[in-house]
């Protein structure tokens, strides 16, 4: 029965950080913007679900409404200053702002609980589940969550505002120079990316039951980046792909240490240790990653 | 607080963080690409100095100059293995940043790894502080600020005296043009890379002399170090320097402010004095990168 609940719980991490993955993908692999700052995402779309959930008592549906609303706000916020920021600058500004959002979530305790986070949230209809079942059920609504996102961000990519989104990847002065409105199309890009990574929040609240500023300390954003990168960027399976190899890694070996004469604190370093490689070796000689992504050819190469 | 104590902290503070920040302005500016693991690499070099202070007995100035050159050798092989093939083979500085982001968590966690993540104070004894016009100092404060005026005269003089520095600077103009006077650049690059890392090595044991070592101490100093740098306006060692004692100045001036006033308006209601609570000290460097970033991405003094 443990080894059961252990892969239930694995697979529903794997969903949970295979949205935060696909919504991170969106910026980095389709619209170019470096975000080290996707942690915030997830940290304000637990919070604001939990809190919602807690503290007013709304419906749990509302909570989850109201997760992706406001990180989708804050990925309108983040997007405003790439209008005149270089990408790494954009990028040490997202680091800054994550680390912001968990400080305030850290010492604003009268609405967060400090850094003894929030407790006893609510799961969306336990009681129509038994204590076994329950986690069972609740994969199953992970799984199709990571469905539905993974078909309307496909049909999104497809879309095209998607191939506008590419196009600024690729050449942003060239999408100028035809017109496009490269501000806009980034802002709703990372909206739509906000509000992946918000309902990814929402859903890892109500599973943990338990969240605090811990849960959301800037490493997390490294692990989304190793999964988008060991998997591929630009393709949204890529991502899927990435967080299901680095979720199974990270979880693991965390199961395997306890056979294993090393300290929980050395294990979890050296878990770190072997992703940071991974990141440098997977960029140095593989950089488009596990999935390539498929570029669409309009017209055949030998034209007569 | 008094005000001497404010400017005697900032000078305290300013020349920790402006030893780090020459590091990865220098970087920024010859290889183009902000180096996220800067900040690890000093800490490095603050776990070896200790190491050899303690394990080994060497006497602890000693053990710091000794561990900046280890690190300095460190920065350089780092350098040799990965970065030295991205340059060559021409890869986008986006994905230098992502390669040097790998090495920050695979170091950071080999520190975790090999010293544990136990805090560590360097066994300096403790002497009564001094006091200069109402502001207390200790003795290992005012070598902290010698020895960072110091190094910045050597630094300059090194920059400008020198004909190492003069091909240093050329690089940093003109790569082509300075080839074409042969001046090899890969070797500049070299000897870039070890001075970085060694006064970064300076800057970062001081941090941990004054407060504790610890290894997530990366983290907390790299946006510090990223503000300072940026304030300062990329590529420019004086700007740094400037930029490290405005932040300095900010940190400590922001939490001595009282902000009563502005809900007082005037008498017309009474609150006693509000300040900014201190677990949002490290949130002030980040508040003003982003402001900065939003303000002025040059910095404030302009590149020669």
């Amino acid at each position: 029965m443990t080894v059961i609940n252990f892969f239930i719980y694995l697979l529903t991490m794997v969903g949970i950080y295979g949205l935060l993955a696909m919504s991170l993908n969106f910026q980095v692999g389709f619209a170019g913007l470096i975000n080290f700052g996707q942690v915030a995402f997830f940290c304000i779309g637990a919070y604001t679900s939990s809190l919602l959930a807690t503290k007013i008592g709304i419906p749990l549906p509302f909570c989850f409404v109201g997760a992706m609303i406001l990180s989708g706000l804050f990925g309108y916020l983040m997007s405003i200053p790439t209008k005149s920021l270089k990408s790494d600058y954009w990028a040490i500004a997202t680091l800054a702002t994550a680390e912001v959002v968990r400080l305030i979530a850290l010492n604003e305790g009268w609405l967060t609980g400090g850094p003894f986070g929030v407790m006893t949230i609510p799961q969306p209809l336990q009681f129509l589940f038994s204590r076994d079942s329950y986690p069972f059920f609740y994969l199953i609504l992970v799984l199709i969550c990571v469905l539905l996102i993974y078909f309307a961000l496909s049909l999104l990519s497809d879309s095209p505002f998607g191939r506008d989104v590419k196009a600024i990847r690729d050449e942003e002065e060239l999408c100028l120079s035809l017109g496009k409105n490269t501000r806009q199309i980034k802002l709703q890009a990372m909206v739509v990316a906000g509000m992946v990574g918000g309902l990814a929040g929402a859903l890892f609240a109500h599973y943990i039951t338990f969240i605090s500023p811990e849960n959301f300390r800037p490493i997390e954003t490294f692990l989304m980046w190793a999964m988008i990168i060991v998997g591929g960027r630009g393709n949204h399976a890529g991502a899927i792909l990435g967080a299901v190899i680095i979720q199974l890694f990270n979880v693991s070996t965390r199961f395997i240490g306890t056979y294993v004469p090393l300290s929980p604190d050395s294990m979890a370093s050296l878990r770190m240790l072997i992703i940071g490689l991974l990141i440098i070796i997977f960029v140095s000689y593989r950089p488009e990653g596990l999935i390539k992504e498929k570029k669409k050819v309009y017209y055949p190469k030998s034209r007569p | 607080m008094e005000f001497s104590q404010i400017v005697v902290n900032s000078l305290i503070r300013g020349s920790e963080l402006s030893l780090l920040a020459i590091g990865l302005t220098m970087v920024f500016d010859i290889l183009k690409f902000s180096n996220f693991a800067h900040a690890d690499y000093a800490v490095l070099g603050a776990f070896l100095a200790y190491s050899f202070n303690q394990t080994f007995g060497i006497n602890l100035l000693i053990s710091i100059i000794l561990a900046a050159l280890f690190t300095g050798l460190f920065g350089i092989g780092i350098d040799r293995i990965l970065f030295k093939r991205l340059r060559i083979i021409g890869v986008k500085p986006v994905s230098l940043m992502i390669v040097s982001m790998g090495i920050e968590i695979g170091l950071r966690n080999m520190l975790r790894l090999i010293w544990t993540s136990e805090i560590k104070t360097y066994s300096i004894a403790i002497r009564k502080p001094l006091e200069i016009l109402g502001a207390r100092i200790t003795p290992l404060q005012i070598k902290i600020i010698l020895v960072g005026f110091l190094s910045m005269i050597a630094f300059h003089i090194l920059l400008h005296k020198t004909k190492f520095g003069k091909s240093l600077r050329a690089i940093s103009d003109n790569r082509m043009l300075a080839s074409a006077c042969a001046i090899d650049s890969e070797k500049m690059i070299t000897w870039m890379w070890f001075l970085a890392c060694a006064y970064g090595v300076i800057g970062g044991t001081m941090i941990a002399m004054e407060h504790v070592l610890y290894p997530r101490l990366g983290f907390d100093i790299l946006i510090p170090v990223f503000c300072v740098t940026i304030l300062g306006g990329i590529g420019n060692p004086y700007g740094a320097m400037l930029g490290a004692l405005i932040l300095a100045f900010a940190e400590n001036i922001v939490l001595a402010l009282d902000l009563s006033w502005l809900i007082n308006l005037g008498g017309f209601f009474n609150v006693n004095s509000i300040q900014i609570s201190t677990g949002y000290k490290p949130a002030i460097s980040f508040v003003m990168l982003i402001l900065i970033l939003l303000w002025k991405p040059t910095g404030i003094l302009r590149k020669k």
